[in-house]
């Protein structure tokens, strides 16, 4: 180390209390991070390595990802690896956006309205209790098997836990707020898209968060019948001719973008209610 | 002699809430009538049903008994006649200062540029000329009490209604602000029901002076202040004697 580069730290020295606990702890926690990826990576090669189980149970990352760029380029059962995450990207993004727009409004309406409580909030934890892929024969049977059962089923995952997020949203709206509008003239519309739906943004974009969620762990599921394009259908192909290391470049595809697009709604649903916990 | 010109008539007005326990009598026998631009004070000890009285006129609750008028009109719920400034402050944190203001013109299908204008006024009113643009969680107490102010007088109702708006805050901002409460009953002439614990706050602002008795509150008291408005009721000889037989009533009712 030459002495200019050791130089830096000390003009920084007065601002140094707070960077010491920011900075530091922050690259700490990537620094943790990157190596427990890289001690995961590692002991996975050393295993496959090692030829504990053979190829076909566990291929060593370097097939994964020689597998990674043959389909990224030529593709696997007609599509490239661009493709198929795609088309389920698309399919998540079309499926959560009607389960949320459903969700919301049923949840309005669920919260506001005690008759439409009683008759649909039972269905509603009805159907959120069935994993996705028990309804998908019976989507599959009223749909066929093109695109519409697996948007069906995304919309069928997703929509309840919206709903209950913003029923129970809107319940714990102040009932002074809503005095105080109907004294200021709020007619009832006015008071849940001007009163109700506001306050319960933050809960609803929490419940969007969590749609998506559920639509990405259930596209797999979706795209168990002819799912080809699509990530889930290529993992179902590969599992059919034993294609492991394509198996786990789906599974790894799948969570990196999943993680991917839920920080980006993390980022969302910090600026949609900037006065959360601070009215 | 309730007229029907009188801006508040209160008629045999009782109220009494269900609680786990039975029913609990709130209030009793109130008849009251309130003429144009006066500024009723209401006094009382803790749990003597003022802010059910408020609540009865401003139609968030129906009376158990009796009938409540507002410019001859029956109260049947919440109405933009009667603006209402609660105790905690019940501003929209959605919505900035100024659209907060316009919110009663908005549901009435008041014009953008007519929403700004007036928002605009209400806000200068109060002193928050500037504020427009700000958030409502960025503003001090005594900021939101004063846009809590400007919001329920921007469709400009008949009667304005404040439940302790004051109760919160320090001796300084408080005093401030009745003085602002004070100019601003003198420009626009408004009539003013208000709820307060502290005696001379309500012989500095009321013209008309109400005492509760303990549960179920009865009116004890009921006197027209004569003190004159202007500058300050403090410096008049008559203060200080209105301000004892305040203080007594009350003082009593809490016995
Ligand atoms: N929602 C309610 N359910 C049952 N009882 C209530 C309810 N609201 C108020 N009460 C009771 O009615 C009585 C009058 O209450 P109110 O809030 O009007 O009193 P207050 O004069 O405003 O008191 P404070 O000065 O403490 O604000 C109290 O005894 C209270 O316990
Ligand atoms: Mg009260």
């Amino acid at each position: 180390m030459s002495a200019p580069a050791e130089a830096p730290p000390a003009p920084a020295a007065p601002t140094a209390p707070r960077r010491r606990r920011e900075g530091p702890s922050r690259r700490r926690a990537l620094g943790l991070r990157v190596l427990s990826v890289g001690g995961l990576l590692l002991l996975w090669w050393a295993v496959a390595r090692a030829q504990v189980w053979p190829p076909v149970v566990l291929p060593p990352p370097g097939a994964v990802w020689a597998q990674a760029v043959a389909t990224s380029t030529e593709g696997y059962s007609g599509h490239t690896l661009g493709e198929h995450l795609l088309t389920s990207l698309r399919r998540i993004l079309v499926g959560s956006a009607w389960g949320t727009l459903g969700g919301v409004l049923l949840g309005l309406l669920i919260g506001l309205v005690p008759a439409v409580r009683a008759m649909l909030g039972p269905l509603v934890t009805f159907v959120r209790t069935l994993p996705p892929l028990a309804y998908l024969s019976l989507l599959v049977i009223w749909f066929g098997i093109g695109e519409e059962p697996k948007i069906w089923l995304l919309v069928v995952a997703s929509l309840p836990p919206v709903a209950v997020a913003t029923a129970d949203a809107v319940r714990g709206v102040d009932p002074d707020h809503l005095n105080a509008a109907r004294s200021l003239g709020a007619r009832p519309w006015q008071q849940a898209l001007w009163v109700v739906l506001p306050h319960s943004l933050p809960e609803i974009s929490t419940g969007v968060r969590i749609a998506v969620g559920v639509a990405y762990t259930s596209v797999v599921a979706a795209e168990t019948v002819n799912g080809v394009p699509g990530i889930g259908g290529m993992i179902r192909e590969a599992q059919r001719f034993n294609h492991t290391d394509v198996v786990i470049l789906g599974l790894i595809v799948i969570g990196l973008s999943g993680l991917l697009i839920d920080r980006l709604l993390v980022t969302l649903d910090r600026t949609v209610a900037p006065w959360r916990g601070r009215t | 002699m309730p007229s029907t010109d009188d801006a508040l008539v209160l008629t045999g007005i009782g109220h009494e809430y269900r609680g786990g326990s039975g029913p609990v009598p709130a209030l009793d026998g109130i008849d009251l009538s309130l003429a144009a631009g006066e500024h009723l004070v209401v006094v009382g000890p803790s749990g003597s049903g003022k802010s059910t009285l408020l609540r009865l006129i401003a139609g968030f609750l129906r009376p158990t008994r009796g009938e409540i008028a507002a410019g001859g009109v029956p109260v049947r719920g919440p109405g933009p006649d009667r603006g209402m400034v609660f105790q905690q402050p019940t501003l929209f944190p959605w919505l900035s200062v100024r659209a907060n203001v316009e919110f009663g013109l908005r549901t009435a299908g008041v014009p953008r540029e007519r929403r700004r204008e007036v928002a605009g006024e209400r806000l200068a009113q109060v002193g928050l000329a500037d504020a427009g643009r700000m958030r409502t969680y960025e503003l001090s107490g005594g900021m939101r009490q004063r846009v809590a102010i400007a919001r329920a007088l921007a469709p400009d109702p008949g009667v304005l209604l404040m439940d302790e708006p004051f109760g919160a805050l320090d001796a300084l901002t408080r005093e401030r602000l009745q003085d602002e409460v004070r100019a601003l009953w003198s420009a626009t002439g408004k009539t003013i029901v208000s709820i307060t614990h502290d005696v001379d706050e309500a012989v500095r602002l009321g013209s008309r002076l109400v005492v509760l008795s303990a549960r179920p509150g009865r009116i004890v008291l009921d006197e027209t202040s004569g003190l004159p408005r202007s500058p300050d009721p403090r410096a008049e000889p008559g203060f200080a004697p209105l301000r004892d037989r305040l203080a007594s009533a009350v003082r009593a009712a809490a016995a």
